[in-house]
């Protein structure tokens, strides 16, 4: 999964780590939704990763996955840390605007 | 304490909670970008925003796919979805008719099970309601089955209202969350409370009682194999009964009651043997299966319901042992229940103390409470307080015992209700709000002999700090009733209290060795300040308390023209006398042993870099400070304590091991020798030896620590040398 990755790295590593970085802290305080190894979703906002991908989620709540899909109601766990070797997948909600935009729009204002 | 008022998780059928307001999202995948992105952060560098999210708020996120913080893994398990209730009837996996007799054993001896898992610390939701049968009870067809269903509901509230009315536990010893489920008066869980599924207690008994005469029916009409299981049956049935009428009949106490609680007690145990003996007819649990029996359970049912950061999984205690812990707890309850023959508050501290050094059980300890208090020491302690002037004050029995306690104790005469005596109405109305002011601490006391041993500690020093106060209001008592009764300085008040600090402060310091909490070089300062004050002042208090007391009396007996002169003078503390000056010489063989193991060069002393004795000294004597006597202070140890320095070990051994055999002597001239006496001898046997072989140089060269076995005595080590 992260073989391109590393690739992009070694071959320029001083301009994708500033976008690469930039790129997530964009993703910051967004929605995230998080599919683990055993199969569980986890739903909430992303609060911070490292090298490892080891993600932190905020008010986050657990669905489990049945066969029609997620009907079921979720588990509340707050605050929570997916370690990175157990992220399956990891999809992002574009319907919520990302934090930069507020503070766009608060100096604008 | 209604469950009602308890958040609410949801139900055991996990029927989905009221619709949350329609979210929509629009995921899109971020998976490869993501894992390409992380590269670029440093190894150990933490991508975050720092204003509203540090390292502090990442160490306190639950780890996901940690089987110890994540309770939700255990779901997925590979194991498909658990059944509820319905489902499970639906799908032939639960029988709620036609259910075999040796079946019903089964589920009976696993709800007993769980009952003990729940006992002993576990949550409700993973223990008893596991049981299936206990969602819907009274959708069971099975007569027994659902009688007994219906039992457990309210034995469980029983139990819940005892532990409750005692509070006495600690989140270690109890969980009295309910997750929902409603304890009590409608066994049927679920969102809608529905009046016309309330089962009264004298109702369910009736239900219980009606089953047993079945079953008592069947077991005479039926061949040997099947009426054993029959019996058995019965004997399940009847406990149950009788356990939960015996614990009604302590959680709501009245005087009345006590022959047909012990009866009931006594029932319940006959009937233990019964089912001890037949616990193999049931069915048993597969093996290696988590479920406590092959129908019915469902251990997975609630993990849902459970808080996220909850622990994990239970583990149900084996069924046997499950049934030995019920018949232990109805032995102590049996024992617990001698509590109510106590008349004396002193006689019911010592039992209160002695049964918690059993180390009993929740249950039992929170029986006791109520046993001897109703309501209960907790209940008394919370609601005293200080009248102000001019109201009435309440009339408590807890007043009338501490009364009495005085009166036994040191008989001061402005407690005497005889018109002869002397005593303005002022002195008396001091008196009495002294005895108001003395509830509360002395409630606390009961209340904190009920804790587990190793929560006594912490709750100890606070009492230490009530009494500190008490204490200056018994002098002041002391002062006005003696000066109006012009009997001269008589401080009856104050030698009460002071009696009573005094076993605080020792028990205080006594649990640390229980506890293990002193290293080994710090043993001999605590042993020093056991010998030296606290044993001898509370042997001088005793003194001083049969002098004021006969006192007293021979002023009243002296009005009396002096008829009863013969009287034998009895010594109501002799025994409780001998026993201090047994702790005192064992605390004094110990501190001298351990002073000579220091000269000698046997225990390893911290790096001097690292110690400081008076830091060490101050903050183990710190809760004895504010009190009177007041605390001894480093620098009066160091005084005291400077010439041992310079004395000879063997010197040193010598006195240690007179101070064993004189506590073995003592021990000796007591005719009736209880377990604790039989312990603390051979203790002081086995140390006299010891330090007799250390005096004769025996190991005198070396430098290895010798050891201290806790294993026979609590408090008192055998030393041993290796």
């Amino acid at each position: 999964m992260s073989n391109e990755g590393n690739k992009t790295t070694s071959e320029a590593p001083q301009v994708v780590e500033e976008e690469g970085k930039a790129k997530l802290r964009k993703w910051l305080n967004m929605k995230f939704r998080i599919e683990m190894t055993d199969g569980r979703v986890l739903i909430g906002v992303f609060l911070c990763t490292d090298r490892d991908a080891n993600v932190i989620l905020g008010a986050c709540s657990e669905y489990l996955k049945n066969n029609e899909g997620e009907t079921e109601e979720p588990r509340v766990l707050g605050l929570v840390m997916v370690p990175g070797r157990h992220i399956v997948s990891i999809q992002i909600d574009d319907t919520t605007p990302s934090q930069t935009y507020y503070y766009d729009e608060y100096l604008i204002k | 304490m209604s469950d009602n008022n308890d958040e609410y998780y949801g139900d055991g059928a996990m029927e989905p909670l009221a619709a949350a307001p329609e979210v929509t999202y629009n995921w899109v995948d971020v998976t490869s970008d993501f894992f390409k992105y992380i590269k670029d952060l440093q190894l150990g560098e933490l991508l975050h925003d720092g204003l509203l999210f540090g390292l502090f708020e990442a160490m306190s996120a639950i780890e996901m796919m940690d089987p110890k913080m994540d309770a939700g893994m255990m779901c997925n398990r590979g194991t498909p979805k658990p059944l509820n209730f319905h489902q499970a009837v639906a799908a032939d996996k639960l029988k709620i008719d036609n259910i075999e007799p040796n079946e019903l054993i089964g589920i009976i001896d696993a709800t007993m099970a769980c009952i003990v898992s729940w006992l002993e610390g576990h949550s409700l939701a993973q223990t008893v309601f596991t049981n299936l049968y206990l969602h819907q009870p009274h959708s069971i067809n099975n007569k027994i089955l659902k009688a007994f269903c219906i039992a457990v509901y309210k034995l469980l509230d029983c139990i819940r209202d005892c532990i409750n009315q005692a509070q006495v536990f600690e989140e270690e010893d109890f969980q009295p969350m309910g997750y929902g489920y409603y304890l009590g008066s409608n066994p049927q869980s679920g969102h809608t409370y529905d009046a016309s599924l309330e089962v009264t207690e004298s109702k369910c008994i009736s239900l219980l009682r009606e089953q047993e005469e079945e079953l008592n029916k069947k077991t005479k009409n039926t061949e040997a194999e099947a009426n054993i299981l029959w019996t058995a049956l019965a004997a399940r049935i009847r406990f149950t009964r009788m356990f939960y009428q015996a614990l009604l009949l302590i959680t709501k106490r009245d005087s009345k009651s006590g022959a047909d609680c012990v009866a009931l007690l006594n029932g319940c145990s006959e009937m233990m043997k019964v089912i001890i003996k037949t616990s193999g007819k049931g069915t048993q649990p597969v093996e290696n299966s988590d479920s406590p029996n092959p129908m019915g359970f469902e251990p997975m049912i609630n993990q849902r319901l459970l808080p996220p950061t909850f622990p994990r999984y239970t583990r149900i205690k084996p069924r046997i042992e499950a049934l030995q812990y019920f018949d232990e707890l109805v032995s102590r309850l049996r024992h617990a229940w001698k509590i109510t023959s106590c008349t004396n508050f002193h006689t019911a501290v010592d039992f209160f103390m002695e049964f918690s050094r059993q180390r009993a059980c929740i249950l039992s300890r929170s029986a006791l409470q109520l046993l001897y208090l109703s309501p209960s020491p907790a209940t008394t302690a919370a609601t005293a307080q200080t009248v102000p002037s001019g109201v009435p004050r309440p009339h408590h029995i807890f007043i009338e015992i501490l009364r009495d306690s005085i009166k036994n104790f040191v008989n001061p005469p402005v407690l005497i209700n005889k018109p002869m005596m002397p005593g303005t109405p002022q002195a008396r109305e001091v008196v009495e709000t002294f005895l108001t002011r003395c509830v509360r601490p002395f409630a606390v006391l009961l209340q904190v002999c009920g804790h587990n041993r190793a929560r006594q500690r912490d709750k100890l020093v606070l009492l230490l700090d009530e009494f500190a106060t008490l204490q200056e209001e018994a002098e002041s008592v002391d002062a006005i009733t003696s000066g109006s009764m012009g009997t001269g300085d008589c401080p009856c008040f104050s030698t009460w209290v002071l009696y009573h600090v005094l076993r605080v402060m020792i028990a205080y310091l006594l649990s640390g060795l229980e506890l293990e909490l002193y290293s080994v070089h710090e043993y001999h300062y605590i042993f020093w300040y056991l010998y030296e004050f606290l044993y001898g002042w509370l042997v001088s208090a005793l003194g001083r308390a049969e002098g004021l007391a006969n006192e007293t009396t021979k002023r009243i007996e002296g009005k009396r023209a002096g008829v009863r002169k013969q009287k034998k003078r009895t010594r109501p503390y002799a025994r409780e006398g001998l026993m201090c000056q047994v702790m005192q010489n064992m605390c004094g063989g110990y501190y001298k042993a351990l002073v000579a193991f220091k000269l000698q060069g046997k225990i390893r002393q911290p790096q001097s870099e690292f110690d400081n004795e008076a830091v060490r000294y101050k903050h183990r004597f710190a809760p004895l400070s504010g009190l009177s006597p007041p605390q001894v202070h480093y620098h009066e140890f160091c005084e005291m304590t400077q010439p041992l320095q310079y004395e000879n070990p063997v010197i040193l051994y010598l006195g240690g091991y007179k101070h064993f055999q004189q506590a073995r002597s003592l021990l000796e001239t007591i005719t009736v020798p209880d377990q604790e006496v039989q312990d603390l001898l051979k203790v002081a046997k086995t140390n006299f030896v010891v330090l007799k072989l250390l005096a004769g140089g025996h190991k005198a060269d070396t430098t290895t620590s010798p050891e201290f076995d806790f294993s026979v005595h609590r408090h008192f080590p055998i030393i041993k040398l290796v």
